[in-house]
């Protein structure tokens, strides 16, 4: 099925908002208003956003990336970006309006990377047993793909034919480790052999690529057919997390690298592409630009209104504990 | 004399170590850059064969620490945050502690296992624990939380001579804070508490982040209470004697432990004071621990995490 132009500009505009709330968060610990990590996705915003913006049902399970603290996946999934940023800023979400991530099937991230593979194994056994036709898509990066919690669940979901789709967000670094370094090998598609699975390489800056790609592995995933790997080639333009070096190794990543990877940078091409194929206008895209641009004003304000939690009963954390 | 860094001083350890002995070395994630500093500029005089960058796998960092060790080498294995150790459980709880006491004593694994530790960070449930009390649980393996940058170095030091596993933590919100070290070499060996402060009304035991909690309230209430402050800063050994030296002169003990109140560290030792020393206690012993649930993000944080107003309540209730 061919995307329509609203679809294409849907695509577009959502890798737009995801910039711009990455970079809120950025500008906003730079200010000192948000508090603890923020790990940038900037660079690789047509993953998240082709893989998942038209390929999954609401009921299908996501487990997100951590780069950009998932905002992308969020988004994709028409979740309100006011949770997001109001918890970046240690406060309460007021207000939020829409789907929240458990209703379009995100169950949350983990401090420590590489969980991803083993819980999205869970909740490919969850939709294969319950016989409502789910698929599970889980995104990890390059580093993540060291963990051992990798084999074990690719194996298993191999194995057992789980409706997963296992999409990599390869931005050639994992923190300062470059991949040349952690891999005797360069493309983690290759992986998918070791585990009888189809493994693909798909150019990460172009949205629609990957969405092609994700497309074809869903569809596998939705008929039974089994897990599939999506390796989409992608690059971070800023520094692992804000605040700490961008190095590779203890060096400098080299300029020249950056330089290439943002001729290449997913909203410019697709805002190239649409603008030639005639689905936007000049006009189109500054009044895109200018939407997203008050939108991320209002939030801004938003979350300074938003409370600080403090708990006139810190028993209120007994009901987080456990369940009833 | 000199002044330095808590951070600068486990790096000179390191550097004192690696240049003594050409068996030590460093392995773990990001060690060459030094994610937390405490490694950084290493690898420029030992080069990326003695400070090794790994792939993101603890489980192979810490069972290669092991397999190492015991073939010779002795390594120091990094995990960035102690919360990352728990992707290593196996090689850390069974392997390491356990595999010369099933082996007869046959195998040694001089080996240190070290990360930052610890909350009053705002990172959330899985980049701030305090698992002291778990290694310290586990027989076989040793445990060195240190308070001050003397310690730190002195410490570390000693980590990497012994001969068995060293789960070796510091505190990320310690790594700023300065103090006197000595110009020549010195070590600190493990199981020697360390009187911090000395008083006369209640003793407060604390490890880590929670001394320097400690001694900021005795002072504030110096002219009140005149507290003494015990660091073990080893939790195994553990240089019982101290503290109860300490508590049959105060006739009255507070622990205090950043880790979760049950089960912790403080309930130990709270434990062995009123086996060696009920007779002496004038007082029902006080735990001032972390509340009973994960670490909570962003500033809700304050109401799980022991915080000084909460030792300070306890020593004028305690003194009372
Ligand atoms: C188990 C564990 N080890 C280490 C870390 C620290 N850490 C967080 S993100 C990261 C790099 C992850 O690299 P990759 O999977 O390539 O994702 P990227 O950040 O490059 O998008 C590291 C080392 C962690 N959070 N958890
Ligand atoms: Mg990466």
């Amino acid at each position: 099925m061919e995307l329509t132009q609203d679809q294409l500009i849907k695509l577009y505009t959502l890798m737009v908002r995801t910039r711009k709330c990455d970079e809120l968060i950025v500008n906003a610990l730079k200010s000192g208003k948000a508090i603890g990590f923020f790990h940038s996705g900037q660079g690789s915003e047509a993953v998240p956003i082709g893989a998942c913006t038209f390929n999954l049902r609401d009921d299908d399970y996501l487990y997100p990336h951590h780069r950009g603290h998932g905002i992308g996946y969020m988004l994709a999934r028409g979740l309100s970006p006011k949770p997001f940023v109001a918890s970046h800023m240690g406060r309460v979400a007021q207000d939020v309006e829409g789907p929240t991530a458990r209703e379009r099937g995100i169950h949350g991230g983990s401090g420590t990377i590489g969980a991803s593979f083993v819980l999205s194994a869970g909740m490919g056994i969850t939709a294969k047993k319950n016989g409502k036709n789910q698929i599970t898509a889980c995104f990890f990066g390059d580093g993540s793909a060291n963990r051992g919690t990798l084999h074990e669940a690719m194996n298993l979901a191999s194995v057992w034919k789980l409706p997963i789709v296992w999409v990599c967000e390869n931005n050639l670094y994992a923190q300062y480790m470059p991949l040349k370094d952690s891999m005797a090998r360069e493309d983690i598609a290759d992986l998918a052999s070791g585990y009888n699975m189809p493994g693909v390489i798909v150019d990460g800056q172009d949205v629609l690529a990957v969405h092609e790609a994700v497309k074809a592995a869903v569809d596998r995933a939705r008929a039974g057919e089994g897990p599939s790997l999506v390796e989409c080639k992608t690059y971070r333009y800023r520094g692992h997390s804000e605040g700490g070096p961008d190095i590779s190794h203890y060096e400098p990543r080299p300029a020249k690298e950056l330089e290439e990877w943002k001729k290449r940078d997913p909203i410019k091409l697709f805002r190239e592409n649409l603008l030639q194929q005639g689905v936007l206008t000049d006009a189109d895209v500054e009044r895109i630009d200018k939407e997203i641009e008050a939108e991320a004003e209002t939030l801004e304000k938003y979350a300074d209104e938003c409370p600080i939690p403090k708990p006139e009963d810190p028993s209120v954390l007994d009901r987080l504990l456990y369940a009833e | 004399m000199k002044e330095i860094r808590f951070v600068q001083a486990i790096n000179e350890a390191l550097e004192e170590e690696l240049s003594r002995d050409e068996k030590v070395y460093i392995i773990g994630e990001d060690v060459q850059a030094g994610t937390f500093g405490v490694s950084t500029g290493l690898v420029h005089k030992f080069g990326p064969e003695r400070i090794m960058d790994t792939p993101l796998s603890e489980t192979v960092i810490a069972g290669a620490a092991v397999g190492s060790a015991m073939t010779g080498y002795r390594p120091v294995a990094e995990f960035m945050f102690a919360d990352f150790m728990y992707v290593a459980g196996d090689e850390i709880f069974a392997k390491a502690a356990k595999w010369r006491f099933i082996h007869g004593g046959t195998v040694e694994l001089p080996l240190v296992f070290m990360a930052s530790m610890g909350g009053y960070a705002k990172l959330g449930a899985e980049h701030s624990q305090s698992p002291e009390s778990m290694f310290m649980h586990t027989p076989g393996l040793k445990l060195v939380v240190p308070s001050t940058p003397y310690d730190a170095k002195g410490l570390m030091k000693s980590a990497i001579r012994d001969n068995n596993p060293v789960v070796y933590l510091f505190h990320k919100r310690l790594l700023g804070l300065k103090g006197e070290i000595p110009e020549e070499e010195y070590v600190v060996p493990l199981g020697q508490a360390d009187i911090k402060r000395e008083g006369t009304d209640v003793t407060v035991v604390a490890t880590g982040m929670m001394v320097q909690f400690a001694l900021k309230v005795a002072e504030e209430l110096k002219e009140k209470v005149s507290v003494e402050v015990i660091d073990p800063r080893t939790l195994e050994p553990l240089d019982i004697d101290t503290i109860i030296e300490s508590v049959k002169k105060t006739g009255r003990a507070i622990v205090v432990d950043e880790d979760t109140k049950r089960c912790g560290v403080a309930s130990e030792i709270m434990a062995q004071i009123m086996e060696l020393a009920f007779d002496y206690l004038d007082a029902p012993i006080q735990r001032i621990a972390a509340a009973n649930y994960p670490i909570p993000g962003g500033f809700m944080e304050d109401y799980v995490l022991p915080q000084t107003k909460d030792i300070k309540a306890a020593i004028e209730a305690i003194a009372d």
